[in-house]
């Protein structure tokens, strides 16, 4: 095990704009795929990472500070800002679990379905970066690789559980016949809307409230565009952090440049991705490819859906309203504000497009991955140097995805416990969540096959 | 020259696969294309001058330009169809 973590740790200290172009190219050229192809995929994941830390960089040195000024000046804690997933997986691709994560991803995916544990067949490599997430925090909290790796395999396997869980609803109210969504985020919350159906089911009057809006996301326009987004956010936050006419329009300018650029530069990590993706797709799809089979995929599937369009554009302030009630909450959601769909696309479904049950599973999701994320943003912060994208030392980083699922916050205080009146309360409810979702994931089936 | 949305929820990872794919396919029929990768909640604020739209999920156009389902790039089923559909808006 040392020898191997010596190679590994070698191949980490070369930074992750060197190491992982060289570790694609090498898989790429092992899987098959042409020099060309290959050569062009390790560039193209070093041009990401080069990119993000640009925007990262443009992220700390502008928008942290203003931040804090805005704090300072209302006596509020929010001075540190959601990095999002664009931020944070990146980070987790450059750990040192990561270059292992894809095949233990893999590994325990078919042995589940080997054993029938599983009808998902995984084919969304880059949304492995979830469970390698938990694995780099829990090796950077516990110091070993080794619990790293179960945690990886651990998380995989819950997340593949949680698409068969969910399968029914894709294919009943997204209408995706044959496709489960093992994903990381998506997958961690589904069960908390299980729970609020249930209950919201048993209260009169409320149990018949019922908000189902297909048109609402017209009246939103242009505000639902990124870049406008972005600049009325910066603008806001510079009036409010006391910055004079100057400042505030560059502030919105920036806002807007990172929230526009973060998807645009880690395109390119994903580019270098697709060889590996593509030939795991293949190959397993060769051997699974009976319509037993769930084929897994990205939860960005949901993201069109009307409902879900309209819900993630209410959550967008919601989600900074609930972010200022947090006790103790020193986070400014940023970075994951534009998908905050990811948080929410599965409630939707489970609750049949009702946008008041969704905003109920909404708010409580919010709030437990805002509170959860201050927990971790020391292991996250730890996870951004080894990065290399802290330019900063006094710089400090969260992320609500997947700083704030309570999946990696379960199984990093298992090992950890350094909060164990949260890790209990936390544990304790989700857990009820998840067992709701069994037997009424049982139902779902039944209902399935009677049709 | 043509010009391709292709768009998902994130518009970088399901997207990208499809963008890789049609990029490839219109280099292999000799179509210049530019392909453009967005959110679907951005779409309908960028139509102006595009000759195709293809998402990586089922959506329910609200325009009248060409719109092509991406999907079968992500699962491998049915893709040769897809990529003739496209090919048969993008041809001159």
């Amino acid at each position: 095990m040392d020898f191997i973590l010596q190679i590994v740790q070698y191949f980490v200290n070369l930074g992750p704009a060197v190491m992982l172009p060289i570790i694609i190219f090498i898989v790429s050229l092992i899987l098959g795929q042409s020099f060309g192809k290959s050569i062009k995929s390790g560039i193209s994941i070093g041009i990401g990472f080069v990119g993000i830390g640009l925007v990262i960089g443009l992220m700390l040195n502008n928008l942290a500070p203003a931040a804090k000024a805005m704090s300072q000046n209302f006596g509020i804690s929010m001075s540190l800002i959601d990095i999002g997933w664009p931020g944070s997986s990146p980070m987790t691709w450059a750990s040192r679990i990561a270059l292992v994560a894809i095949p233990v991803a893999i590994i325990v995916n078919i042995i589940m379905l080997a054993l029938r544990f599983t009808r998902v067949v995984n084919i969304d490599i880059w949304n492995i970066w979830h469970f390698a997430f938990t694995g780099a925090i829990v090796d950077i909290a516990t110091g070993s690789y080794t619990l790293g790796i179960i945690a990886v395999a651990v998380h995989a396997a819950f997340a593949y559980k949680i698409g068969d869980w969910f399968a029914p609803v894709v294919e009943n109210y997204f209408g995706l016949e044959g496709i489960a969504m093992p994903h990381g985020t998506t997958g961690w919350f589904a069960p908390i809307s299980v729970f609020v159906d249930g209950i919201m089911d048993r209260i009169p009057v409320v149990r018949d409230i019922d908000i189902n809006p297909k048109h609402l996301k017209n009246k939103f326009g242009i505000l639902c565009d990124p870049a406008v987004m972005g600049g009325i956010m910066g603008v806001i936050i510079g009036i409010l952090a006391g910055y004079d006419v100057q400042q505030i329009l560059t502030l919105g300018i920036q806002m807007a440049a990172v929230i526009v650029l973060m998807p645009v530069v880690v395109k390119y990590i994903m580019g270098g991705l697709i060889p590996v993706s593509e030939v795991a797709r293949t190959k397993l799809q060769k051997k699974f490819k009976n319509s037993k089979f769930y084929i897994g995929l990205d939860c960005a599937l949901l993201l069109g859906d009307p409902v879900v369009v309209t819900a993630s554009l209410l959550f967008i302030p919601l989600t900074i309203l609930i972010a200022a009630i947090v006790p103790g909450n020193q986070i400014l959601p940023f970075g994951d504000l534009p998908t905050i769909g990811f948080f929410i696309a599965m409630a939707v479904g489970v609750h049949k497009g009702n946008l008041f049950r969704t905003l109920i599973t909404g708010s409580i999701v919010m709030f437990m991955a805002i509170w959860i994320s201050n927990q971790m943003i020391g292991f996250h912060t730890i996870l951004a140097a080894n990065a290399g994208q802290l330019t900063n030392s006094a710089a400090r980083v969260a992320s609500l995805d997947q700083g704030g699922s309570p999946v990696t916050y379960i199984i990093t205080q298992v090992l950890d416990m350094t909060n164990v009146a949260g890790f209990a309360a936390i544990g304790l409810f989700y857990l009820i969540c998840v067992i709701c979702t069994i037997v009424w994931s049982k139902k779902q089936y039944k209902m399935l096959n009677n049709k | 020259m043509k010009k391709i949305i292709v768009a998902c929820g994130g518009a970088v990872a399901t997207s990208t696969v499809a963008a890789d794919a049609i990029k490839e396919l219109c280099e292999k029929n000799g179509i210049s294309a530019e392909v453009i990768q967005m959110r679907i909640i951005e779409i309908e604020n960028n139509l102006d001058g595009i000759d195709l739209v293809v998402t990586t999920m089922k959506i329910v156009p609200n325009f009248d330009i060409p719109y092509v389902n991406g999907m079968p790039f992500l699962t491998g089923i049915n893709k040769e169809e897809t990529e003739k559909r496209i090919l048969s808006y993008i041809k001159d």
